[in-house]
């Protein structure tokens, strides 16, 4: 069984993107590239990373990553922010009734995306 | 032995009907798989119903794959073609753009220094729901977007207009008389009341011409029955851009549950509360439990009203926004 399947599924990530996103907006470190974004597409593609990184189905791919991120290159996206966002989700997850051993193993694979997520 | 009888096929227990060509759907296969072995071009991701790129549209779709949609693409019978396997034939929209239609000019009236409340008079059918938008069609064949304020019971499409300097459609319409023609096409849009709980609490919030959608929302709400409050503010920068107050006001007395407000950047009187729209709407609404918002007008106050209404609680699924985008020259 997936950390997907076990936290609940598609209706329990619904809730748990929510405070994802509430959680990005209000850090000052990286709310500042979510500024005149359109939200309902923001939390469509954070969704689809939280079921990504769970083991849940998703269809995310580098590329798509990468794209949704060059933008930002320029803005000053660095390791750091990317961090940020790791802490969170593990936070998220905790929440959501997640073990630090899970949470160890999502940052593991969320680590992987950093590459794209930066353009390296 | 009648060999009518046995030659014909059995009927197929399940299909999906598009175009006037049917295709089978042999037993556990999903309609995006049926599509797909019939070579017809259909968009897909994770083929397990949370990426929505395989979203179709059709007539009574199994509930299992509306699940994860938002109630207003529910109630329009959008689902997700990996997660549907139907029971009988389902019908599929065909996704085309909607014919123009004529519509006769009833009146044009000046309800604010620069805004126009316009009602057509459709001479086809014209189907919509409160709160969603069609497109107005000029002669030179621009067309521009306005949301419609009335109920299909009225009889007429009620579309408030901001004349906007150099406005090629909208000066234009302003200028229309009675009993002229003009086309339009649609209806558009997400932003619309949906009766899944009626005791929900509305919050409608909207600045300009966001009035007109928020309108056509409270009504359908209320003459469908809502029993939660509906709280309506309406936003400006001063008091005098604020329009149809005595019309907000008499229904404000017919119906008990909805609450009409003013909210203004400057110069509000005893009849405004006073401040920026997103802080002002936040202190009017007191408990965002259980709520659901509509948020209409130009994109930047939408955006900022998704955002601070998002961050005080109320949940991103519970959230209709309908951000109004200028024509581009």
């Amino acid at each position: 069984m997936t950390l997907y399947e076990r936290l609940g599924g598609e209706p329990a990530f619904q809730a748990a993107v929510d405070d994802f996103y509430r959680r990005m907006l209000t850090d000052e470190r990286v709310s500042r590239f979510f500024d005149n974004v359109d939200m309902d597409g923001q939390i469509a593609k954070q969704k689809a990373f939280l079921t990504y990184v769970t083991g849940g189905p998703a269809a995310y791919t580098g590329k798509d990553m990468r794209k949704a991120h060059e933008h930002l290159w320029s803005k000053g996206l660095g390791d750091e922010h990317v961090d940020v966002v790791i802490e969170h989700l593990g936070a998220t997850l905790i929440d959501l009734g997640a073990k630090a051993e899970d949470v160890a193993e999502v940052a593991e694979l969320a680590e992987s995306v950093r590459k794209d997520v930066l353009g390296r | 032995m009648n060999p009518d009888r046995t030659a014909r096929p059995a009927e197929p227990s399940s299909a999906i009907h598009l175009k006037g060509r049917t295709i089978p759907l042999a037993a556990g296969e999903s309609v995006l798989e049926g599509l797909e072995r019939a070579g017809i071009e259909a968009p897909s991701g994770c083929r397990a119903g949370t990426c929505c790129k395989c979203m179709l549209q059709g007539e009574d779709p199994p509930a299992m794959s509306q699940r994860s949609l938002r109630p207003t693409l529910r109630a329009q019978g959008f689902f997700l073609a990996c997660q549907a396997y139907p029971i009988g034939t389902l019908e599929l929209s065909s996704g085309e753009a909607p014919e123009p239609i004529d519509t006769v000019i009833q009146s044009v009236e000046a309800v604010a220094p620069d805004v126009a409340r316009i009602l057509l008079r459709p001479e086809d059918s014209f189907a919509f729901r409160p709160g969603q938008y069609l497109d107005v069609l000029h002669p030179s064949g621009a067309l521009r977007s306005y949301s419609i304020a009335s109920l299909p019971s009225d009889q007429v499409l009620e579309l408030h207009v901001r004349r906007i300097a150099n406005g090629l459609v909208s000066s234009w319409i302003h200028e229309q008389n009675e009993g002229q023609r003009v086309q339009i096409r649609g209806p558009f849009g997400q932003c619309f009341h949906v009766a899944d709980d009626e005791q929900k609490r509305l919050l409608l919030v909207g600045a300009g011409t966001g009035l007109a959608p928020l309108l056509g929302i409270a009504r359908d709400a209320l003459e469908q029955g809502h029993k939660g409050s509906i709280k309506l503010v309406h936003g400006g920068l001063q008091p005098d851009r604020l329009y149809m107050r005595p019309q907000l006001s008499e229904l404000a007395e017919t119906w008990p549950n909805l609450e009409v407000e003013h909210c203004v950047l400057r110069e509000a009187t005893e009849q405004e509360h006073e401040g920026p729209l997103d802080q002002v709407a936040i202190r009017l609404a007191g408990s965002l439990e259980n709520t659901r918002a509509f948020l209409c007008g130009d994109a930047e106050i939408v955006r900022l009203l998704q955002r601070s209404l998002f961050l005080a609680g109320i949940s991103s699924a519970e959230m209709f926004a309908d951000p109004f985008s200028p024509a581009s020259p």
